[in-house]
């Protein structure tokens, strides 16, 4: 099941599950970008835990939830944190996002008022080469604060 | 340089005793959370042809603590270990040396077990297991056996485990009441593996040290005991005078490597600093 | 009078954030073509060998393998990696050597290509990849650029002698330097070296290539400068038209330099060529760091002289850099750091000399800042030690000395016309607490963790106006709903220069911001530009627009008059609307005026558009003063940045978020640089060690200090709305302002990158 829908699809126990969204599924707003485990660009949703799909065989999560950048929209509309990233300037040149904001909803689901220094702790899987992150953080802290008045996230 | 593995055939036995059996089998590796088993395979590290999951046997990922001991299964995730009140209040050594690790997602799929198993020496969650006196439980083909964590590991990379045969457990008995214990890390950035790291636990009454324990990692083939230093701290008052005495025996006992994350100097000299600064955090904070 | 803007100086979201954060944004990874193969490059075991044979049968018969190819199957057209460098000047030119072909004849660095494969996945790619069986005979091998020059030394390139790739004087050397050390009071010499920084963007280098039937070739793959990238490719590489080559930009994953060389893309053209099909090619992050871009290290000694009462009378440098085994950008990135050195402070006497060298090192290049940093971080040094000679206070000393408006530039020896690093100075100084925190020189401090504060200034170009292709063209067209199209050739790396050109386009043709749509990325449809290198894209770029916006403004205020039956210059313009001045109620929308003019079935219908340009011929320098307070563990030698303030002369911010984004991100970069990053590489087998995000760190989240940005905005009278660059000065006054801080707190100076606490300790020890 991803993002809500069940696929069927045939697939070899070496298969990584990063490789297996994007050729085979063309879910490609996970991304590759390490291989290593190092730098969290690879980060999707395994039953709402961060995860690597650059080191995930695939046939592991065959009957969980997998969440990735593409089902977090409700339709048309942005979730807070995706809302709240760009409103608050966090996106440039965009690889590290779809990691990063997956990430932050683990972050937020289990602290929802977390204070800078546990932003940072929870984010601190994903590497950013852009940003320095202080935007980044600024969002999280946006989307926590908008979630508090009620949104969801 | 390879994105993709080799092929291997996969299996997903749902008793410890079914993935004995298959490990028996030959070229074939036991996976749990698969973290370094999925990259050392991308490397071209290891090439098994049977990997053997451990994900489908129910029941591993308990962390159990009671007044007897903290008992850890095969499949409780180094994330686990962290968010557990049991550990944090109980075994705060443990949560502080799992709190070091800085990735959330490699605490998330790392299992305790797992970390273990791939023995590397910089290893932040061994010295800890070390000075709380833990041990493991291994299951082989018909069979149980316990060691203590110390006996473990053998080298870079290797442990006492036969290629046939699983840890089902990690076993921490519970402190003495006098016990104080910190870990302290010293690495590059905030999520670097260690230059050095060391775990201490010492066991206070009327303010004398009945019972001292320092462990080492990142500065030899594998975690260690520097029980010269121990010595020298056990049956006296930890003054800074005796702490400093154990430090620099701690150093003097060690001989690191040069690699590329450190001197063998620098480790060396670290070691004492390291050592001082975590026996005066365990002495002083109160915290075990 | 303040002006009132309506887009510029707003903190409005980037047109491409909301793609970015749904995942929908397409990367070069992300382009999938019916019938796409998959190529996979084998690359050398051995820094320093010839190929003897390559057997590729048993790879070939491996089933799903479309094509293999080696130098044999390659044209015999040596091309410069750098595609930069087709933006040189002749004179410039000739100093890029022509040392590279698709795939190598030699080997020639640990990593270098050799075969190349593509097949129908990467599966079958990797299979037929260590199915390859090449004989190599290994040939002694050099790492360090001293020992390359000795007599005797191997040779990497034919016709090199000694392993000098190039030798470059400073053009603006004046005075005697010799004579002048001897008249000064004070003499201070400071040599050492800069690291290897890799840009480390998170978007692997890839390519996607397709050969049509008429001979023309689409390329998608990142690139910084596409237009020139073509043109390298179509002359260069295979001896085509300009016309014969279409590159696409996809979304760029972070450039910072790296995507001003060729990468992957012209194996992927040739496996394309040969294939008959589209060939992607990718490669792993260990291949990207063992690889062919790198900052390039720099060994220099900065000497200066000064008189006693603080004035710089001489200053001299000299630089030897390791090109590593091809030039790429080595010798263009060397020629900035001199003139970022060397032009920043006011001087009567100054030269600069330097050596590039080949090695069997894997190739260095250019990384943002591009020499800048590199010589920032000895000169820096260098300054301080004047300061302390003559008993100046750092923040007095550079005051004494910096250039203001009226002066040479640095660049160009043009007047400076805007200059503010003064004010950049004093408002970064206040800001951090300078007078409280910097106890005067030779304080000895106490105590296991020792504060320590300093200084750095820098200066950077808003492109090379006066010296590169720096003519830039921009289209805006509007729609019949009153939305415009704006044409552009910048490369979005993630700075946000879609967002502030469209900031620009909005208010220079007095259009709303949300109804401006950029089209870019594409050279059979954008107007020649050299690309988005050197910070020039908002000041080059920017100009080109709001000349075309002034004119489609013009063109709808004509309009409007005839519809309103007043004077053009009676109207005015906002938000997409035009009215009549002083009385606002009486207007029209842009929708009416623009769907009228095409809808006309009169004789005056048109389409209301213009073509805007702009020839830059000023380097526009923009200037930044940053400040670096940190703490020092004398047992552990580790250094704690507890605060870094910089303050940057921007002239106008367009985005004032984008800009800050841009410093801050910077200063990451410029931290990982002063601190953590080190690329190591084998002295003896030229095994890059530093393979990974493991071994080569990057500052995560949990390693940035307090950051705070001060924006100075006196608007530069040849800027669009006054903006100057700011892309890459982020990066130049880090180390610098750490390293001095450092000598503050313990008294030791560092001189080579990365300051590791091994370092420190070292010197501490020796001190004693």
């Amino acid at each position: 099941m991803v993002n809500g829908k069940l696929y069927e699809i045939i697939i070899e126990p070496r298969m990584l599950l990063v490789d297996v969204l994007r050729e085979r599924m063309g879910l490609t707003g996970t991304k590759y970008a390490c291989g290593t485990g190092d730098c969290g660009a690879c980060t999707v949703l395994v039953d709402g835990k961060p995860i690597l799909s650059c080191l995930t065989l695939a046939v592991t999560v065959r009957d969980k939830n997998i969440l990735t950048i593409e089902g977090i929209a409700d339709g048309n509309t942005l979730h807070p944190l995706q809302q709240a990233f760009i409103d608050n300037g966090a996106v440039q040149c965009g690889f590290c996002i779809p990691g990063m904001v997956l990430s932050a909803k683990a972050l937020l689901e289990e602290n929802p008022l977390p204070t800078r220094n546990e932003i940072q702790a929870g984010l601190a899987g994903n590497l950013c080469r852009c940003t320095g992150y202080v935007k980044v953080i600024d969002a999280v802290q946006a989307a926590a604060e908008t979630a508090g008045k009620g949104g969801k996230i | 340089m390879h994105r993709v593995l080799l092929p291997f055939e996969f299996f997903e036995p749902k008793t410890i005793e079914e993935a004995v059996h298959l490990l028996d089998t030959g070229n074939a590796k036991v996976m749990a959370g698969g973290v370094d088993l999925v990259l050392k395979m991308r490397l071209r590290l290891i090439s098994p042809e049977y990997v053997i999951s451990l994900l489908k046997v129910p029941g591993l990922d308990y962390i159990e603590g009671n007044p007897a001991g903290l008992r850890l299964g095969a499949l409780a995730t180094i994330r686990q270990v962290e968010l557990s009140q049991v550990v944090q209040k109980n075994w705060t050594i443990l949560y502080d040396a799992v709190r070091q690790i800085a990735s959330v997602q490699v605490k998330t799929m790392g299992t305790m077990v797992g970390n273990l198993c791939v023995a590397t020496p910089a290893s932040d969650i061994s010295p800890a297991l070390y000075v709380l006196g833990a041990k493991v439980k291994i299951a082989g083909v018909n069979y149980e056996k316990v060691i203590p964590i110390e006996n473990f590991f053998v080298a870079v990379g290797n442990t006492i485990l036969e290629s046939n045969e699983i840890v089902t457990d990690i076993l921490i008995p519970s402190l003495s009441p006098g016990a104080r214990g910190a870990f302290m890390k010293l690495a590059k950035t905030a999520e670097d593996i260690a230059k050095v790291n060391t775990a201490v636990m010492v066991t206070i009454t009327d303010n004398i040290c009945t019972e001292a324990k320092i462990a080492l990692g990142s500065v030899a083939p594998t975690p260690i005991r520097v029980t010269g230093a121990e010595e020298l701290l056990t049956g006296q008052k930890l003054d800074g005078a005796h702490i400093a005495r154990a430090a620099e025996a701690a150093a003097e006992a060690v001989k690191p490597i040069t690699d590329i994350r450190s001197s063998a100097g620098y480790r060396k000299e670290m070691v004492s600093v390291l050592v001082k600064d975590a026996l005066l955090k365990a002495t002083s904070s109160g915290r075990v | 009078m303040v002006q009132k803007f309506s887009s510029v100086g707003k903190r409005l979201p980037r047109p491409d954030a909301a793609s970015k954060v749904m995942g929908a944004a397409q990367y070069g990874a992300d382009v999938s073509l019916p019938g796409m193969l998959i190529g996979r490059i084998l690359r050398s075991p051995y820094p320093h060998a010839k190929i003897v044979k390559i057997d590729t049968s048993k790879a070939k018969k491996l089933a799903g393998v479309e094509a293999i190819i080696t130098f044999e199957d390659v044209p015999k057209l040596p091309f410069t990696r750098s595609v930069m460098a087709e933006g040189f000047p002749a004179v410039a030119y000739e100093g890029e050597n022509l040392d590279q072909y698709i795939l190598s004849d030699k080997a020639r660095y640990m990593g270098d290509w050799i075969a190349a494969v593509a097949a129908v996945d990467n599966y079958v790619a990797e299979e037929a990849l260590d199915l390859i069986e090449v004989e190599y005979q290994p040939l002694p091998a050099v790492f360090d650029p001293e020992e390359a020059m000795k007599p005797g030394a191997p040779l990497v390139h034919e016709g090199y002698e000694n392993n000098i790739a190039g030798k470059i004087e400073h053009p603006f050397s004046c005075g005697d330097v010799e004579k002048a050390f001897k008249e000064s009071d004070y003499v201070v010499e400071f040599s050492g070296q800069n690291s290897r920084q890799k840009q480390a963007h998170l978007e692997l280098d890839v390519a996607v290539a397709q050969w049509d039937t008429q001979g023309r070739v689409t390329i998608w793959s990142p690139c910084q400068n596409p237009h020139l990238a073509k043109k390298a490719l179509a002359r260069r590489v295979f001896d085509i038209g300009e016309g014969a080559v279409r590159w696409i930009t996809p979304t760029v994953g972070g450039g910072f330099g790296a995507r001003m060389s060729f990468g992957v893309e012209p194996v992927c053209a040739m496996l394309a060529k040969v294939t008959g099909k589209p060939v992607k090619v990718v490669v792993t992050r260990e291949e990207d760091f063992a690889g062919w871009n790198s900052r390039t290290e720099q060994r220099q000694t900065i000497k200066i002289g000064v008189k006693k009462e603080g004035t710089i009378h001489a200053i001299k440098q000299k630089i030897l850099s390791d090109s590593g085994a091809y030039l790429s950008h080595s010798g263009s990135i060397t020629a900035v750091n001199m003139q970022s050195a060397l032009g920043l402070f006011r001087s009567p006497n100054i030269s600069g000399e330097a050596k590039i060298v080949y090695t069997n090192n894997p190739t260095s290049s250019g990384m943002r800042g591009y020499g800048n940093p590199e010589g920032a971080f000895i000169l820096q040094q260098a300054i301080d030690m004047a300061a302390e000679k003559v008993g100046m206070d750092p923040v007095a000393f550079r005051l004494k000395n910096i250039k203001g408006v009226g002066e040479p530039s640095m660049w160009i020896p043009v007047a400076l016309d805007s200059c503010n690093l003064e004010q950049c100075i004093k408002l970064a100084a206040e800001k951090i607490g300078w007078k409280k925190k910097w106890g005067g020189w030779g304080k000895k401090k106490e105590g296991r963790m020792r504060s320590g504060i300093g200084m750095s200034i820098m200066t950077h170009a808003s492109g090379a106006g006066g010296f590169l292709l720096e003519h830039s063209h921009a289209i805006i067209k509007l729609n019949e709903d009153g939305t415009a199209h704006l044409t552009v050739s910048p490369c979005e790396m993630g700075q946000g220069i879609l967002g502030a050109l469209s900031q620009i386009a909005a208010e220079a043709t007095g259009l709303r911001y949300e109804d401006i749509h950029v089209i870019t990325g594409d050279t059979d449809i954008t107007l020649f530009d050299i690309g988005s290198h050197a910070s020039r894209s908002t000041y080059v770029i920017g100009n080109a627009v709001v000349n075309a916006g002034q004119k489609v403004r013009q063109m709808i205020l004509e309009r409007a008059a005839k519809k309103l039956k007043v004077f053009a210059d009676k109207l005015d313009m906002r938000e997409g609307r035009v009215y009549v001045q002083g009385a606002p109620e009486k207007g029209l929308g842009v929708a009416e005026i623009s769907h009228d003019a095409i809808y006309d079935y009169g004789t005056t219908g048109q389409h209301i558009m213009a073509v805007g340009s702009f020839q830059s011929v000023s380097h526009c320098p923009n200037f930044q003063a940053g400040f670096a307070e940190i703490e020092v563990d004398t047992e552990t030698g580790i250094i704690k940045v507890i605060k870094y303030i910089l303050a940057h002369d921007i002239g106008r911010a367009i985005n004032p978020q984008n800009v800050e984004g841009q410093l801050q991100g910077g200063t990451a970069q410029g931290l990982g640089y002063a601190l953590y990053e080190d690329l190591v590489i084998d002295k003896i087998t030229g095994n890059t060690l530093s393979d990974s995000f493991a071994t080569y760190k990057i500052p995560s989240s949990l390693d940035i200090p307090e950051i705070e940005v001060i924006l100075v905005e006196e608007p530069a009278s040849s800027g669009p709305f006054g903006a100057k660059g700011v892309g890459e000065p982020g990066m130049v006054n880090v180390a610098p302002s750490i390293a001095n801080a450092l000598y503050d707190a313990i008294g030791v100076r560092i001189n080579s990158l990365p300051i590791t606490p091994e370092k420190v300790l070292s010197a501490l020890k020796s001190k004693k």
